[in-house]
């Protein structure tokens, strides 16, 4: 999978930075607990 | 750039993924379910199967249906394929291949001896990047899913966050201050060797950064964690992981017979297996392969290597710190601005996750990996399902048989467990349940008065359910994360990578697991 293949992101990551990435795993991971603490 | 792909192949998944969930609802697959031993994963096989295969319908309906135009909506929902890609294949691997192999481990185990499936670590992680290797070197990935494997690196980080959830900081209060020295000498050692040691045989610094966190610290989780710090390439973290697993292999084999060849004790084997053996389930596997009639070992090296695990924020500081010098070149480098730019949020998560589980909330604070003791009457005496009071307390005829085998039982330790468990009924503490537990192990009393003491186990162990649902969680993060991670790894990288790696990890193995055994038999006692 070359990188021009994409205007957006790099070959590994869809998100512009790394920062962006590491946000949105922190969120989704948060929610995730949330709904475990409230659900399970 | 137009992302979105007219393709009919999310829609087909998404069919493909609901009607496997409506024939286990439906018994059709009972006899395969049981052929494989997955019953218990029955469960999660209808809810993911119907949560990502309606997803998959509705998306895919939109894809062939709808108009689409450059945009945020057109970027993002055209992952969606890839995602499904990817999830239709870690189904595969975790409902079929993964019990399947371990089916055959058991079954082959009279004749060689072993297991080889648990040996070899034959398991999701390794299946998982192997069938994503398979795919894109055989069958080539699809074009309308190579958008949605770029989001596999965001579940491995999110599987690493969760990971926090499953340790405590009241387990650690069992370590004593030379075991959390001997732990950071080796960890660090380790890395500073494989960074001086990759840098003089000329490596590329992201892969001998992703190397040296994973050699250092805990195997897998850690090259994970380290990779996006030194931009690591995904085949320079297959290249970690395999190497890691390939030691460790080795390490099983030799730690045990090697320990019983110097005399080693129970607690001096266990610090020397939890410090020396690079991967967790391997530290078990040696630790169990020691001393098969007790959990001694298995204790002191489950703790050591649990510590290993929280050494990670460290190591991806000093990695941070490393790689920007090595790349810029720069003399002084500001660790301030390093830090504020470089250091991955989702290591900080893995503390807030590790934070928050200690406060209690998931399970209770002393939990294990989710595992904790209660002997109270509100669990010993409790309802079943039907509203039936169930009474957990052993009964005259049970301690009748505990009595008679009372004699068999020679360690002072274990005789008094005992007598404490006859008089009151019950397990009265956490270090008798692990005294007795060494008991059944060694199989020491009749069957029937094993039996009890099981039962008497049973009875005060309890497993957290939103523990016991963060580790499902976890798995499939890492499923997610591996397969799309092998989807990205071609025959011509794993090429234009070489041996160096195998060479180099292996050798900082060696010396770590020599260097620790020398301090182990030197400082640690059979009490720490």
């Amino acid at each position: 999978m070359s990188e021009e293949k994409f205007d957006r992101g790099s070959a590994l990551t869809i998100f512009g930075t790394d920062r962006h990435e590491d946000l949105v795993a922190l969120v989704l991971a948060l929610v995730i607990a949330l709904l475990v603490y409230l659900y399970v | 750039m137009v992302y979105t792909k007219r393709t009919p192949w999310t829609l087909i998944m998404g069919v493909i993924m609901v009607a496997y969930a409506y024939l286990v609802q439906s018994g059709a697959l009972a006899a395969v379910i049981k052929y494989l031993g997955t019953g218990r994963h029955a469960g999660e096989m209808l809810t993911l199967g119907y949560t990502f295969g309606g997803i998959a319908i509705l998306i895919g309906l939109w894809q062939l249906i709808a108009k689409t135009a450059e945009g945020h909506v057109d970027y993002y929902l055209s992952t969606i394929g890839g995602v499904m890609f990817i999830m239709l294949v870690a189904f595969i691997v975790k409902w079929g291949l993964d019990p399947q192999m371990a089916q055959w481990g058991r079954a082959a185990q009279p004749t060689l001896g072993f297991n080889f499936a648990s040996v070899m670590n034959l398991n999701y992680v390794v299946m998982g990047i192997i069938a994503g290797i398979v795919i894109v070197n055989v069958f080539k990935v699809p074009d309308w899913a190579e958008n949605g494997v770029r989001l596999s690196r965001l579940g491995l980080k999110t599987g690493v966050i969760l990971l926090g959830a499953l340790y405590s900081f009241a387990e650690l209060q069992q370590l004593g201050k030379l075991s959390v020295v001997l732990i950071g000498i080796f960890v660090l050692g380790s890395v500073g060797v494989v960074l001086w040691w990759g840098a003089r045989r000329n490596l590329p610094n992201s892969m001998t950064g992703v190397l040296s966190a994973g050699v250092g610290v805990c195997g897998v989780s850690a090259a994970v964690a380290a990779a996006p710090v030194v931009q690591a390439k995904s085949t320079e973290i297959a290249y970690t992981i395999g190497t890691i697993l390939l030691f460790g292999v080795i390490c099983m084999f030799a730690f045990p017979i090697i320990g019983k060849a110097l005399g080693m004790g129970y607690i001096t084997f266990g610090a020397w297996a939890g410090t020396g053996i690079l991967n967790s389930a391997q530290v078990a596997g040696a630790a169990l392969a020691f001393q098969p009639t007790g959990i001694e070992t298995l204790k002191v090296a489950e703790i050591f290597n649990i510590t290993r695990v929280l050494f990670l924020p460290i190591i991806v500081i000093w990695l941070a710190i490393w790689y920007v010098k090595r790349e810029v070149g720069a003399q002084k480098v500001n660790v301030g601005q390093v830090l504020v730019s470089k250091f991955p949020l989702f290591v900080l998560g893995f503390i807030l996750m590790f934070l928050l589980s200690s406060t209690g909330i998931f399970a209770p604070a002393r939990h294990y990996q989710g595992s904790y003791f209660d002997n109270s009457d509100k669990v010993m005496i409790k309802k079943d399902r039907s509203g039936k009071e169930v009474n957990n307390y052993l009964k005259d005829p049970d301690l009748e048989l505990l009595k008679k085998d009372a004699a068999k039982i020679t360690r002072d330790d274990q005789k008094a467990a005992l007598q404490r468990l006859i008089g009151n009924k019950k397990l009265m503490s956490i270090e008798d349940d692990d005294t007795l537990r060494g008991v059944v192990n060694a199989k020491l009393m009749s069957k029937e008065g094993n039996a009890v003491l099981v039962k008497a186990h049973r009875a005060v162990r309890h497993t957290a359910a939103k523990i016991a649902m963060f580790r499902d969680l976890i798995a499939w993060f890492f499923t997610f994360g591996l397969v799309g991670l092998g989807m990205q790894i071609t025959m011509a990288s794993i090429k234009q990578a070489g041996g160096q790696p195998l060479v180099i990890g292996s050798f900082v193995g060696v010396i770590k697991a020599v260097g620790s055994l020398i301090v182990v038999m030197l400082l640690v006692h059979e009490t720490i």
